[in-house]
């Protein structure tokens, strides 16, 4: 028996001897870029070379999707700003771009099915809190740069078709011991005609099947009916039992990981509508108002993190379903409650605290909730001081401030008179309380409003008065100020010049700007100071600041928005007077229509004509001073203006040759024109004096020759210019994203009051709207089981017409539907009842109305309702109510078209009996009622009950409306006649 | 004392009741109050007879920005004066300068504006053909490069503007129009309109059209219309022209990107865009359109963000302007019109701008006030931003 021979050595390939071998032989094995071994980048046969065209193929085309602009803000951390010092600095709530609004999970499901125990287990999951009883939305920190608001969808229709069109993802809970139940597909169907989010399912109750078998067939049988529901390998989840009240700790993680992770694409509704999911609702009516008339419409204010586009912040109107459409009296932003974390708030929590990632005002949840009407803390335990109990135990932040509370001597008023500010830490004196002016003024709209603090040097004037315009009054900023934290004021250059601009006012010091154009009259910028000094509001903020005489700038906007003057008096100034005893004017360019502007008050008679009155002599004057003629060369592309490149655009838009050594061109009109100019080269008269005009030329022809260069190099230098290689969809990716970039960039110096008027509250904001004229009924049947929508109406939508839809009854509703009896459509945001007419489009010459639905067939619904825009999908219903046993979706459509009028035709039936039968042919009457409505049917067919057709001939003189009829055969006297 | 509706405005009434379906219009016996619930659009083909006591442009402004939002295009034959001086613009304007201001937002096939026969104040008897198309949304604008003036058009009977306008571009071309017999309407005038357009198309226009002789036959409106507007008579068409050529220089020193008679339509297409940032860079906002920026807000709550150019705010914008355009953006305060890059290169350029400057201030206080820094004109520009209302033609059927 030999032994087997050994194995044949084998010199390492790597490490370092092979490196020094390599080395000493010269060998490259790094192969360049690409790596050394060369087999792995190209495919040894054609067959796998083919499955990677194909796979590389597939994946390219699987990315297309429809672009769509996401109107969300993106998700993002919220990294720290640090200060001078290196610390990092508070993030300022106000200014700060909200990140995106929680992702709303709605966890639905038949009864009994375990949501409560689901929900309990994810908030377990995320932030460590038990909850015994869990009421209305909850809110947690998921991560770092994500939050989710769960909310449980009860069995109720109404609350399902609400949850349906704000929820971003559904958890759709199944008992997996049951089977599905008709609410789920109901809920399935709701949620596909409101834009289809996310679904996830979950099947529970698995444990109470024992046998394995039949617990492999019912996962299978009921996930492949989940995929034909949402779609073919959509995720579903098993839940096996529960433990101590929960779900296993792991299955809760699995889940919890896929959540994380979910993309979502941005369905179109709510991309065009601001919303909100209440988390809050207060009442605001005086209790004794209610007292005395207890039906009174209400003042409520509701809080959440508003969604979808921004939401205007004049008079925005909503819709809240249940309470009808209202208008939103005052939006404010409020600080997060369940604020993102970030490296700051992480450093500064403590160990022993949970970290406050949890908000859910309506549940038990501890923590403690600011806002203008109140603070809110929620303890568990007594607010009463113990004294007897040790100091150092226990006592949240929210805690403790009620225990202090109790200690307060005064009014805060009071407090705020013995208090001294300094607005800065260089401040000499502190800030001294004035009359607070309330906040009609402001909505009057004709003065702004003062500010409470105003610092008694002039040095440090205007600092704060946008901001304490912010918060709405001095409380909010002056807690902050108390806090030593003086990081909102730092580094304000930009905000400075703005400021200036908002109020009219220039701090002195370096950072004061001269205003360079002033295209009035040489008196006019002093003028202004005058002239602004008789407008009231004007003279108000100033007595207010004390005696600020430096006004050079007027802010264009403010005087737009904010003051009642009148367009002439915004463009030319206030006054006239001034002006005309200022002596001649060298170039009133614009003082045109001052002699029509006389007062204020009277509104100007030109309102109604573009064409802005021009004065001749003054405009003669100006034009044919040389000066001005050849100030505006520059703006033409044949003069370069003082920068040598101007005259480059000239060709390149032209695309015309020039030639650049050879001087002049032929053209008789250049010879003139460049004569002209060889006098005067392309700079003005005083030039002449220090070079030659030849110099000149050859200077200019230098610099033309050099930008003609550079731009030869951009266009072939650049091989992979980008515009070449994009394709459509990439285009509209770059597109998209480059308009994502100047709405980001346009408003970031604008402070955040002005931002919001111009932009409206951005989505992810907390906010807190106050509605007028609520019906009671919604304060008084309030139940946080039930979500609150605020639903944001785009102008259209608040207007009533008659919408076409295309309409199909759904296959499992059990009774065809009828014309005009009455269905509750849920539409947009809306849910309301109507009565739709069937009808079909005949051949698109009539709309032919059905007295009931087709089976299996889409047909037209014309009904009368609020408006939607075309292409909206809805879900409609014969009743909401939860004893009816069947389902109770009787059809789902899409709208087509709006208008005031249709137009949808009924066939007639008429009958008639014949008076007297001759061969083929008889006298009918009773059809009609006269010669003309016979002459309106001749040639149309009849037909008798027995069948025999026949044609309306003419119309008989003697019984008014009788006509003669021929038929196929002779007609029977008994015979009733039918048109058809 | 006119406080009641004017003919005119009830004849605009009647055309809008015409051109919707649903719309309910009350007026009360006095003429002084107008109750107006409008309805949709559905587009379609119409004939409407302005009056003669103002011009059709006064009727064609509105349905310019009407028209695209309706059900199906939109064609109307509106008869009447088609051009006058003071007050309207004059078809010619819509047609050369209205109507490319529509193109920047996305309106551009099947948008026409024809003139069959021209008619002058005050009789009228011309005709013009309205074509529109319909869109589902406007675009987004972005419009902050104003460019250099490269060519001149003009609609005209008279040749003197070249004279003025000859010295800055070569490229003038005055096209003359001129309607014969019937088609010429049913009392003589005549009139030059002039655009100027710059190499990143943004528009400049003027015009002047002759004012007809007060006879008994005049309307009075006419009249009041020549006195109180300062409009003189021109004695002859050269000197119309001339006129309305400095007329031409006065727009194009205004600056902006818009012309100024257009700036709300401009602002009223941005408003109606889709929730983007829309941009735009104007001239000196007349008193029009700071009462239309008013109305706006009124209307849809949308306000407006304007900043001076020579404000950190809009510099900034400008800055990425250039940046993202490739285009040079504009004079702002400083001397690095084009860009900052160019002024090492541009030197010696510099120097002799500041001796110019140094003449001129030799020259006394008046050229500092007439807005002229280093021999150039800076008008006072704005970089108007707003963020669109989102709105979509809710008129169109989705089928």
């Amino acid at each position: 028996m030999s032994e087997p021979p050994h194995k044949a050595h084998r010199p390492s390939q790597s490490g370092k001897k092979a490196e020094k071998k390599d080395v000493a032989k010269g060998k490259d094995r790094s192969g360049g870029s690409k790596g050394f071994n060369e087999k792995a980048f190209t495919s040894s046969s054609f067959r796998t070379a083919n499955l990677q065209a194909r796979r590389t193929a597939e994946k390219d085309q699987k990315r297309l999707h429809v672009p769509l602009v996401s109107r969300a803000p993106v998700e993002r951390k919220i990294v720290a700003q640090f200060g001078p010092d290196g610390k990092p600095l508070p993030v300022d709530t106000a200014s700060e771009p909200p990140p995106p609004p929680p992702i709303v999970i709605a966890i639905a499901g038949p009864p009994g099915v375990g949501k409560s125990t689901l929900m309990k287990s994810l908030i377990r999951r995320y932030t460590k809190h038990s909850l015994n009883e869990i009421r209305g939305p909850v809110t947690v920190v998921s991560g770092k740069t994500r939050r989710l608001t769960f909310i449980e969808v009860g069995n109720d229709l109404n609350s399902m078709i609400d949850v349906g069109k704000i929820a971003d993802l559904v958890l759709l809970m199944i008992d997996g011991s049951f089977g599905f139940e008709m609410e789920t597909f109901e809920f399935i169907n709701v949620l596909q005609s409101h834009g289809f989010p996310k679904v996830i399912g979950l099947l529970t109750h698995l444990d109470l099947i024992k046998k394995s078998a039949t617990l492999k067939d019912t996962k299978k049988r009921l996930k492949h009916r989940f995929w034909t529901e949402i779609y073919q390998g959509a995720k579903l989840f098993h839940l096996s039992g529960v433990l101590n009240g929960r779900y296993p700790d792991t299955e809760i993680n699995n889940l919890c990981r896929f959540m994380s992770v979910v993309k979502f694409r941005p369905l179109i509704f709510r991309n065009q509508h601001p919303y909100l999911l209440a988390d809050r609702i207060q009442d605001l009516t005086p209790r004794e108002a209610v007292r005395l008339d207890p039906k009174m419409d209400r003042t409520v204010t509701l809080y959440g993190y508003l969604r979808g586009i921004n939401l205007s912040a004049k008079n925005a109107s909503v819709h809240i379903p249940g309470a009808g459409d209202l208008i939103v009296k005052t939006v404010e932003r409020l600080p997060d409650p369940c604020p993102l974390p970030t490296l700051d708030s992480e450093r500064r929590r403590k160990m022993g605290e949970k970290g406050k990632l949890i908000h859910a005002p309506m549940s038990d949840v501890g923590g403690m909730t600011f806002d203008k009407d109140a603070v809110y803390v929620n303890v568990m335990g007594s607010f009463t001081r113990r004294e007897d109990e040790e100091e150092g135990v226990m006592q949240g932040e929210g805690e403790q401030m009620v225990m202090d509370m109790q200690d307060v001597k005064g009014t805060m008023a009071e407090g705020l008179a013995k208090s001294n500010i300094r607005l800065l830490g260089s401040s000499t004196k502190a800030l001294a309380v004035q009359e607070a002016k309330p906040r009609e003024r402001r909505a009057a709209g004709d003065r702004r409003r003062t500010t409470a603090f105003v610092p008694e040097d002039q040095d440090e004037d205007d600092e704060d008065e946008s901001d304490e315009d912010d918060e709405g009054g001095p409380a909010g900023d002056d807690v902050q100020d108390e806090d030593g934290d003086e990081g909102n004021f730092a580094d304000s250059d930009d905000e400075n010049w703005e400021l200036e601009n908002m109020t009219g006012f220039q701090q002195d010091g370096p950072s004061q700007r001269e205003l360079d154009i002033e295209y009035d009259s040489a008196d006019d910028a002093s003028d202004d100071v005058d002239d602004f000094d008789d407008a009231p509001w004007r003279s108000d903020l100033r007595d207010t600041i004390g005696g600020d005489d430096d006004i050079s700038r007027r802010d264009i906007m403010s005087l737009i928005y904010n003051s009642n003057l009148s367009p002439e008096e915004i463009v030319h100034g206030k006054s006239v007077q001034h002006n005309t005893a200022k002596g001649e004017d060298v170039d009133d360019m614009f003082t045109v229509s001052r002699k029509a502007v006389q007062s204020n008050a009277v509104q100007n008679t030109t309102t109604d004509q573009l064409k802005q009155p021009v004065d001749v002599d003054s405009l003669r004057q100006r034009w044919d001073d040389e000066d001005m003629l050849e100030a505006i060369e520059y703006m033409f592309i044949t003069r370069p203006g003082a920068d040598g490149v101007d005259g480059e655009a000239y060709e390149q838009a032209e695309g015309d040759f020039e030639d650049l050594e050879g001087g002049e061109d032929g053209d008789e009109e250049d010879e003139e024109q460049h004569v002209q100019g060889s006098e005067v080269p392309y700079i003005g008269k005083g030039g002449t004096s220090m070079r030659t005009a030849e110099e000149n030329k050859a200077e200019a022809l230098a610099a033309k020759k050099e930008a003609l260069k550079r731009k030869f190099d951009e266009e072939y230098d650049d091989p992979d210019a980008e515009g070449e290689k994009m394709d459509f969809y990439d285009e509209q990716k770059a597109e998209m994203a480059r308009q994502q970039q100047v709405n980001d960039a346009e408003f970031a110096h604008v402070d955040a009051e002005t931002r919001a008027q111009i932009e409206g509250y951005r989505a992810g904001s907390y906010v807190r709207l106050e509605i007028e004229n609520v019906p009671c009924e919604m304060i008084e049947n309030f139940d946080p089981s039930f979500p609150i929508i605020v639903g944001g109406l785009l102008a259209a939508e608040e207007r009533f017409g008659y919408l076409t839809a295309r309409i199909k009854r759904h296959r499992w509703h059990v009774k065809t539907l009828k014309t005009n009896d009455p269905m509750i459509f849920s539409l947009g945001w809306r849910r309301f009842q109507s009565l739709p007419i069937y009808h079909l489009d005949d051949h698109s010459i009539r709309n032919r109305m059905l007295k009931y639905t087709p089976e299996h067939m889409h047909c037209h619904a014309t009904f009368y309702g609020p408006v939607s825009a075309p292409n909206t999908g809805f879900c409609a219903f014969n009743t909401l109510s939860g004893s009816v046993s069947n389902f109770r979706i009787s059809a789902t459509g899409v709208i087509l078209d709006i208008d005031r009028t249709a137009k949808i035709v009924k066939k007639l039936k008429l009958t008639g009996v014949p008076y007297k039968i001759f061969k083929n042919t008889a006298f009918i009457k009773d059809m009609f009622n006269s010669a003309l409505e016979v002459a309106k049917f001749e040639g149309a067919n009849v037909r008798t009950v027995s069948g025999i057709r026949g044609q309306i001939k003419k119309a008989l003189s003697k019984p008014e409306g009788s006509y003669r009829a021929t038929f196929e055969d002779k007609i029977l006297m008994s015979g009733k006649l039918r048109s058809l | 004392m006119p406080c009641d509706l004017a003919d005119y405005e009830v004849s605009f009434l009647r055309l809008i009741e015409k051109l919707t379906n649903g719309t309910t219009i009350e007026i009360s016996y006095t003429g002084t109050t107008v109750l107006l619930h409008p309805g949709l659009l559905p587009g379609g083909t119409y004939t409407h007879t302005c009056p003669t006591s103002r011009g059709i442009g006064y009727f064609l402004e509105p349905l310019v920005v009407l028209g695209c939002f309706g059900k199906r295009a939109l064609e109307i034959t509106l008869d009447g004066i088609t051009g006058e001086e003071g007050r309207d613009l004059s078809v010619d304007m819509i047609r050369t300068v209205t109507l490319p201001h529509l193109h920047l937002f996305g309106i551009e096939d099947g948008l026409e504006l024809q003139i069959k026969k021209r008619g002058a104040a005050p009789l009228g008897g011309g005709r013009v053909v309205f074509r529109c198309p319909v869109v589902k949304s406007v675009k987004t604008l972005n419009f902050t490069s104003p460019g250099k003036i490269k060519r001149i058009r003009g609609i005209s009977m008279v040749d003197a503007a070249r004279g003025v306008l000859n010295r800055y571009i070569p490229d003038i071309y005055l096209y003359t129009d001129v309607y014969k017999g019937e088609d010429s309407g049913k009392s003589p005038g005549y009139g030059l309109t002039l655009l100027a357009l710059s190499n990143t198309s943004a528009l400049h226009s003027a015009e002047t059209i002759s004012v007809p002789a007060p006879s008994s036959t005049t309307p009075a409106s006419f009249d009041t219309l020549a006195s109180t507007t300062s409009t003189q008579r021109f004695q002859t068409p050269e000197e119309l022209a001339t006129h309305a050529a400095r007329l031409l220089l006065e727009s194009v020193a205004r600056g902006g990107c818009v012309d100024e008679s257009h700036q709300w339509l401009v602002l009223l297409m941005m408003v109606l865009g889709p929730e983007d940032v829309g941009r735009c860079r104007m001239g000196a906002l007349t008193p029009f359109s700071i009462q239309f920026l008013r109305d706006l807000y009124d209307f849809f709550s949308v306000r407006f963000k304007i900043a001076p150019l020579d404000s950190p705010l809009a510099s900034n914008a400008v800055a990425d302007s250039t940046a993202t355009d490739g285009e040079a953006a504009a004079p702002n305060g400083e001397e690095g019109g084009e860009s900052s890059s160019e002024a090492s290169e541009n030197e010696g350029q510099v120097v002799l701008g500041m001796q110019v400057n140094e003449v001129k201030r030799a020259k006394g206080e008046e050229e500092e006030s007439s807005g002229i820094r280093n021999g150039k004109y800076r008008p006072k520009e704005f970089m108007v931003s707003c963020v669109g209302m989102g709105y979509g033609n809710i008129n169109r059927s989705a089928a």
